[in-house]
This record gives structure tokens, C-alpha cells and sequence, in this order.
């Protein structure tokens, strides 16, 4: 147990937790900012699955990490951009279109990987090409702060910048506040003068643009190969992040950041001689155990009003 | 060309001429209509719910286009084709119901879609509390800008729609049967706002049914009905008689005392005793007592809040455990669940049509029928019989001239008084000992009320027991045989005859100024 505790209490632990938070912040993030919009973007883990895998192919293509993180970012924007049309220029029920596109990506990048890879289950075979870490001078020499800023992969510090930019985008801009409007009253913001559809369209476009990084992660990081189903419910993670933070997009975050201290711990728990089946379930109960307190103090909160 | 009653062109702001609006489903819902609007007047336009006034209004503001006719903006031919073309023209509407949003501040509120910006891309959030602030100020309302919406009172979000409009340089405003929402109080305020803006060169077109009020506030008043304008007149020429006539095609029904007949056998059907209520830790109801006669109807006057709501969803059966018991022909229904107490001959009529009265997004058709819908006239040992439930839908659209398309069109789309009827049609057709109407014409237009009160009499003249609750005092007083006062859960009066009984006295009663003896107010029940 010490031994335990003293695994938990070290630079590696917050290490870890970082390494396990980036991609769930993408996924919250991605369902966060197109829900604010009004569109709920449940197709996050397709959309991370499909550019996990176009990430190890664009760079095996281009023989360029970079150029696949751009090829990986335009499978995101093109799921995305079905999202759009689907939902905002069809008027489909967004829900149907991302139950469509998980689906679909669960099988077609098992497909592509066949096809390019002659392989069912992983891109071993693929000589593609992961991004660097990046070390940052002076900070890697502080204690703890070097846990968290230095010696991360590179898309640790993209999400570091996103998070900025999108909280910047939210809280300061006017597309911000017409998104928010958007998404609470589509009636009121149309009374307004505010173009519904645009603002949307930009909201699930950077949706997508999120999810392809954090997707991206997956691959030229976090592991270097793409394996079957590899994002293994991290998006909906995100989505069940999001729907405890609501509006808030700090609530969004910590939400995410207690999922991830808990994959976290089964990082940990996965060194001990322990039945692996028992330890993987840990995250998700996690987000269990979060929804159902959740809601049990929303429907308390509602009975008070 | 020369605009109506010989007024030169150069007064007139806004211009229609000969406008026709025909829907794409054929329904004609404005017919050549040419009005003008002057710089600096208070404009009402009044008719019934389906005169075509909100289409009138709607393709003045460019959310509909119209099918013929023309539009002039200060002399010059414009066309909207879309909102944003009418705001940016100088337009603004106020909507009955409100375009805000709750979670946002009264400032953001105002500046949405306008934004103030810093360096072009961030929002200036300084910039948006002082700019709204000033404009609230300029016209001295009195509104805390960096207030959440969610925590203003309904006054207040309507002030917050105004400045919308300000804030947007709106030199003509729409206001959208503004006072249906608003208190006695809140209403005059509104009334010397709009009397200000008029002195500033503002132009205000306002639309309502209520007749006082437009005769009270107007320039002058435009009438429509069908479609179809029935002129424009100056307030001061016109009475409330011949403009009510010309509202509804004929003159309305001065006292319904002449429809009354008296019924044979006037036996106690509801009986109240000892009602009790407490919810929250709060005494909601105290002691009521009181019984409703076979063709009668028994009236509960008193002031919005005052336990009436809790009092009848009590015998309908909506709230959960109450002390006391309510009789309903013999039998105790006050521990009986909401279909037993209907199967026993409650009916009900529900003060908010929208959420309690129908749902929505259902059709017209399974509305209507929906307190029924087990009968087996209509529903067979497995399935509907959507053709008999058809069948009735349609006898009963046409008895109660409910203006709708087909049954099978979704209920929302009706106008409120139509609903009304749709919810009244219904519950008459359960054929109860016993009516619970709860606000049964609030904020619908004259014509579909007086249709529905005559229907509540023609119940009562059937040997139907009526309680009727109403803040309306012309309507409790209009209509109710017996009646008691409620002030804060209790009776305060009762009063065997309702002749010769003053709104004054009335008024006194519900403010809890007087008060009655428990001997007088025992009558409710005995007599």
C-alpha cells in the first residue's frame, strides 16, 4: 500500500495523468463546444478513431509526422463537415448522424487497415512516423513543473494552446456569446440578427478539429501504432464530461481532469499483479459513479426550484 | 395614389398598399390591406386571434413575404427579406413571447448580434454595460444591465425587450400584445414609456385585443378582421361599441342573464369540507368549505396566488395528499387518483393550456380526445379506431367552429383561443356532473371567450355543476351564480347573489381589507 501511495505521490503519477488527460480535454472539448453551439456531437470517437489511424497513414504516406497530423486534421474536418451538411443543411437528428458515423468508423478504419496494411488489428507493419517531445529549457529542471510542462509529446502542448484559444473564443469574442445564444434559444439569437447556421457550422468545424487532435494523440504519442478500436470509449468519456459542465467551460475541464485521474490510477494499478480485466474497468465506473452523482444532485436542485 | 381618409403622404413613416399575403397551404391570411403609419403616433391594430394581425406585423419585421402589394419606408419602396433587413431599416419588434435568453445579462442580452468589439475581434464587455446603460438612462428605465435575465420579473424582461429595439436606433417599434403578461401596475408604466418614445418621433404600432387598454393609449386604431382591414379611424372618433362591432362582425352579448335557465333539481354535486393544504411548511389552503349545485355555476374570485390554483388542482386531483374531503355526488374523491376522479365526473379545464391542457406536438385530433381515449366507442380491444376518433374530431371542430386545417395538424399551430376551444370541446364532450374551468379565457380574443362562456352556461343550463375561477372580474361576476372570494387560502366572502354586488366591494374582499364572519362565509356550504 505505502509502495502504492508513494507511486501515486511522484513526478511520474502527474506525468501520467497528463499523458491520459490530453485526449479526454479533446474529446470534452470537442462535444463541449458543439453542444454550446446546439448541435450535440456524439460522433467524437469516430471522429478520434478515424484520424488516429489517418495520422500513422498520412505520415507513412508523406513520410512526414507534420504532414500527417495535417492529412489526420482533415479526416477530423471531413467527418465533421458530414455532421454539418447531415444535421444543418438536411435537418437530420444530429443524435442519428453520430450513432452513423461511429459505426462507420469503427469498421472502415478496420477495412483501411486491412487494405493498406494486409493486418486486421494493428499498423505494426507501417513504417510511420511518430512526432517529437518536446523538452523545454529551464522548466525541465524544475521539480514537478517538469512533470507537467516538459518532456511532453507535441500535441501535449497544441491541447495546452487550444484550451486557451478556445477559452478565449468563448468568454471574449462575439462569436463566442452568439454561439452560446445559439445553442440556448436558436430563436432568440435569429430574433437577434445572428446567423444560426454559421455560427454552428464554425462550432462543429472546430468540433472536429478537436477531435482530430486528440485523435492524432493516440497515434503519434501516446502509442505509435494504430490498433483496432484503440480510442476504447475515450470520447464518450468526453461527451459524459461534457454533460456534467454544461455551459461552463471550466466545469468541462475539471470534470474531465477527475475521469482522467482515475485512468490514471489504472495505469498505476496495471504494474501490480492484479487481474487486468477488474483494473481496466476503473475509468468507467469512474464516469459512472460522476454521472449518477450528477444526477442525482440535478434532480435534487430540481425538486428545490 | 392617396392614402386613406385623405392624409398627405408626407406624414406617414411606413406605408402599406394593397398587401396580400396568401400561405403556401392556400390559407389567405391577409387580403389587400393598405394602412399607413405616421412619425410620432401610437398606431393600434386590433381583431380577433386569426385576424391576420401577427402576419400583418410579421412581414412588416421581414420574417414572412408578402404574396402581392407593396411597402414603403419614408416615401421609398423597400423590401424585406429577412429581419436583420428590417432591424438595420429601423424596425424593431417586441414578441409576445419573450427572444431572451435566461442565463445571459441584461447588457449582453441587449448587444447580441451587435456587439461592441475591442481591436475587432474580442468582445467589449466595458463598452456593452455602458452603451446599454446610457441608452436605459436616455429613456430613463429603470434596469440594473448587469442583472441576469433569469432574475428580472416580467415587467422587466419587456423593458429589457424595448431597450433591444433602442439599442438597434428602431424609430418604429412593433409591440406584440405586450400587456398580456404585464400587471395592472406594470401596464400603466409600459403606457408612459410608450407615451414617451411617441413625444421623441418614436412610432409605435401596437397590437392587442384588449379594448380598454387600446382605447386608452392610441392615436389611432386600425381594425381587422379575416384577413381584411376594416378601416382606420382616429381614436377620438370612434366608441367602444362600434369598434367592438366591427372586431367581431356584430355586437357582443351585453349579460348573459337571458341565456340562463334555471335547472329542476338544484341537489348538491361537489362538495368541499375542510380543505387543508400544506406544502413547504406553508398553509397553501385553510379550512375550505363549500358546495357546487346541479346547474349552477359557482364562482372563486380573488387575486392571482391566493391558493385558487392549489384549491383546484386539489379536486382534480394534481396535488398529492390534502386534509379535509371533497364529496362528488355521494361518492369521496379525495383519495382517488386523477382517472377516478374523471370516471366519477370531473372535468377540467386547466388554467395554462399549453403545458397542462394539451400536449403540443400532438395533433389536433389526439388532443381532443385525449381525457377519452379509452371509450370503447374509440379505442378497440387491440387497436385505435382512427377513423371513429377522425370522425369525432371533425363533429366536434365543427361545433365548436374551431378554425384549424385537419385534424391531424399539430396543435401548437392553433391560436390560443382555438386551443382554448380545443381543450373546452374536449372536456364537454366527457358530459362531467361536474367542470373545474380554471382561467378559461385568459388572453384570448373577445369572440372565442364569449363562444366559450356561452358554452359553460349551456352546461350549467344542463344540470352541469360549474366551478369557475377567474381573475377577471367581468368574467366571475358575468357568469357565476354563487360566489366566494379567496384571500390567502381562505374564503374571505360569500355571496349567495352576485346582484347588486360592486367591483368595489369585491376589490375590498380580495385584498383582505374586510373580512366575513364564519356564519356568512358558512353559507358556501349550506345553503
Amino acid at each position: 500500500m505505502s509502495e502504492f501511495l508513494s507511486v501515486i505521490f511522484s513526478e511520474e503519477f502527474l506525468s501520467t495523468v497528463i499523458r491520459v488527460l490530453v485526449p479526454l480535454l479533446f474529446a470534452s472539448m470537442s462535444a463541449y463546444i458543439a453542444s454550446l453551439a446546439g448541435i450535440p456531437n456524439i460522433a467524437v470517437e469516430g471522429i478520434m478513431l478515424m484520424s488516429a489511424l489517418f495520422a500513422v497513414l498520412g505520415s507513412y504516406w508523406t513520410q512526414s509526422s507534420w504532414l500527417g497530423l495535417l492529412i489526420s486534421i482533415g479526416a477530423g474536418l471531413v467527418m465533421a463537415l458530414i455532421l454539418i451538411l447531415c444535421t444543418i443543411k438536411m435537418g437530420t437528428n444530429p443524435i442519428l448522424v453520430g450513432i452513423a458515423l461511429n459505426t462507420f468508423s469503427a469498421s472502415f478504419t478496420v477495412f483501411l487497415l486491412y487494405l493498406f496494411t494486409q493486418n486486421k488489428g494493428t499498423s505494426a507493419s507501417l513504417a510511420s512516423i511518430v512526432l517529437p517531445i518536446v523538452n523545454v529549457p529551464i522548466i525541465e529542471k524544475i521539480p514537478v513543473l517538469r512533470a507537467i510542462f516538459s518532456g511532453q509529446y507535441t500535441i501535449t502542448y497544441v491541447c495546452i494552446l487550444s484550451m486557451i484559444l478556445l477559452a478565449v473564443l468563448v468568454y471574449q469574442t462575439p462569436l463566442g456569446m452568439r454561439m452560446k445564444a445559439a445553442g440556448l434559444d436558436e430563436r432568440a439569437a435569429k430574433t437577434a440578427g445572428i446567423d444560426v447556421n454559421k455560427v454552428r457550422i464554425i462550432a462543429v468545424l472546430i468540433s472536429g478539429l478537436l477531435a482530430a487532435l486528440g485523435g492524432a494523440y493516440m497515434t503519434t504519442g501516446y502509442l505509435s501504432i494504430f490498433t483496432k478500436n484503440m480510442i476504447a470509449g475515450r470520447g464518450w468519456i468526453g461527451i459524459a464530461a461534457q454533460a456534467m459542465g454544461g455551459t461552463n467551460m471550466l466545469g468541462v475541464a475539471i470534470t474531465t481532469f477527475v475521469f482522467s485521474l482515475f485512468q490514471a490510477v489504472t495505469n498505476v494499478f496495471s504494474l501490480y499483479d492484479l487481474p487486468s480485466e477488474l483494473i481496466n474497468i476503473i475509468p468507467y465506473v469512474g464516469v459512472l459513479l460522476g454521472i449518477i452523482i450528477f444526477s442525482v444532485s440535478t434532480y435534487r436542485n430540481s425538486k428545490k426550484g | 395614389m392617396s392614402a386613406k381618409g385623405g392624409i398627405p403622404l408626407e406624414d406617414s413613416i411606413l406605408r402599406l398598399e394593397n398587401i396580400t399575403k396568401v400561405y403556401s397551404n392556400g390559407v389567405v391570411a391577409n387580403k389587400d390591406i393598405s394602412v399607413d403609419f405616421r412619425k410620432g403616433e401610437i398606431h393600434s391594430i386590433v381583431g380577433e386571434n386569426g385576424a391576420g394581425k401577427s402576419t400583418l406585423m410579421k412581414i412588416l419585421f421581414g420574417i414572412e413575404q408578402p404574396s402581392a402589394g407593396k411597402l414603403y419606408l419614408r416615401g421609398e419602396e423597400r423590401q424585406f427579406h429577412n429581419s436583420l433587413e428590417a432591424i438595420d431599416a429601423g424596425i424593431g419588434m417586441v414578441h409576445q413571447h419573450f427572444m431572451l435568453i435566461p442565463t445571459f445579462t441584461v447588457a449582453e442580452s441587449i448587444v447580441l448580434g451587435m456587439e461592441p468589439r475591442k481591436s475587432m475581434l474580442f468582445l467589449n464587455k466595458k463598452a456593452a454595460v455602458a452603451k446599454t446603460r446610457t441608452i436605459a438612462e436616455q429613456y430613463n428605465f429603470d434596469v440594473d444591465v448587469t442583472k441576469k435575465i433569469s432574475e428580472l420579473s416580467v415587467g422587466a424582461k419587456q423593458k429589457v425587450e424595448i431597450l433591444k429595439t433602442l439599442y438597434r436606433n428602431a424609430e418604429i417599434i412593433i409591440l406584440d400584445e405586450p400587456t398580456s403578461v404585464l400587471t395592472p401596475q406594470e401596464t400603466e408604466i409600459l403606457f408612459d414609456e410608450l407615451d414617451k418614445f411617441k413625444k421623441l418621433g418614436h412610432t409605435i404600432l401596437f397590437i392587442s385585443h384588449k379594448l380598454g387598454e387600446v382605447k386608452q393609449i392610441s392615436d389611432r386604431i386600425t381594425i381587422m378582421r379575416n384577413g381584411e382591414s376594416r378601416g382606420t379611424f382616429n381614436n377620438a372618433e370612434i366608441t367602444m361599441e362600434e369598434l367592438t362591432a366591427r372586431i367581431i362582425g356584430r355586437d357582443l352579448i351585453s349579460s348573459y342573464d337571458e341565456k340562463k335557465h334555471d335547472w329542476p333539481e338544484m341537489t348538491p354535486v361537489l362538495k368541499v369540507e375542510k380543505l387543508c393544504l400544506i406544502q413547504k411548511g406553508q398553509k397553501r389552503l385553510e379550512n375550505i368549505s363549500f358546495t357546487v349545485k346541479r346547474g349552477e355555476i359557482f364562482g372563486i374570485a380573488g387575486v392571482q396566488g391566493n391558493g385558487q390554483d392549489e384549491l383546484i388542482r386539489a379536486i382534480a386531483g394534481l396535488t398529492g395528499h390534502v386534509g379535509g374531503t371533497i364529496t362528488l355526488d355521494g361518492t369521496d374523491i379525495s383519495k382517488l387518483s386523477i382517472k377516478k376522479r374523471r370516471e366519477t365526473g370531473i372535468a377540467y379545464v386547466p388554467e395554462d393550456r399549453m403545458s397542462d391542457g394539451t400536449a403540443g406536438e400532438a395533433s389536433l385530433g389526439d388532443n381532443i380526445i385525449s381525457t377519452y381515449f379509452d371509450r370503447p366507442s374509440l379505442n378497440g380491444p387491440f387497436f385505435m379506431r382512427g377513423r371513429r376518433i377522425n370522425t369525432e374530431a371533425r363533429r366536434l371542430i365543427k361545433e365548436y367552429s374551431i378554425k384549424a386545417e385537419s385534424p391531424s395538424q399539430k396543435i401548437q399551430s392553433l391560436s390560443g383561443g382555438n386551443i382554448q376551444k380545443v381543450v373546452v370541446a374536449r372536456e364537454h364532450n366527457t358530459n362531467p356532473k361536474c367542470m373545474l374551468a380554471e382561467q378559461p379565457t385568459h388572453g384570448i380574443d373577445i369572440g372565442s371567450a364569449e363562444f366559450i362562456h356561452l358554452r359553460l352556461i349551456e352546461m350549467r343550463n344542463a344540470g352541469a355543476g360549474l366551478l369557475l375561477v377567474s381573475a377577471d372580474l367581468d368574467e366571475v361576476m358575468g357568469l357565476s351564480d354563487r360566489l366566494i372570494v379567496m384571500y390567502d387560502g381562505k374564503i374571505a366572502a360569500y355571496f349567495s347573489d352576485i346582484k347588486g354586488l360592486t367591483r368595489n366591494e369585491l376589490g375590498y374582499y380580495m385584498l383582505g381589507v374586510k373580512q366575513q364572519t364564519p356564519e356568512e362565509i358558512g353559507g358556501a356550504l349550506h345553503d
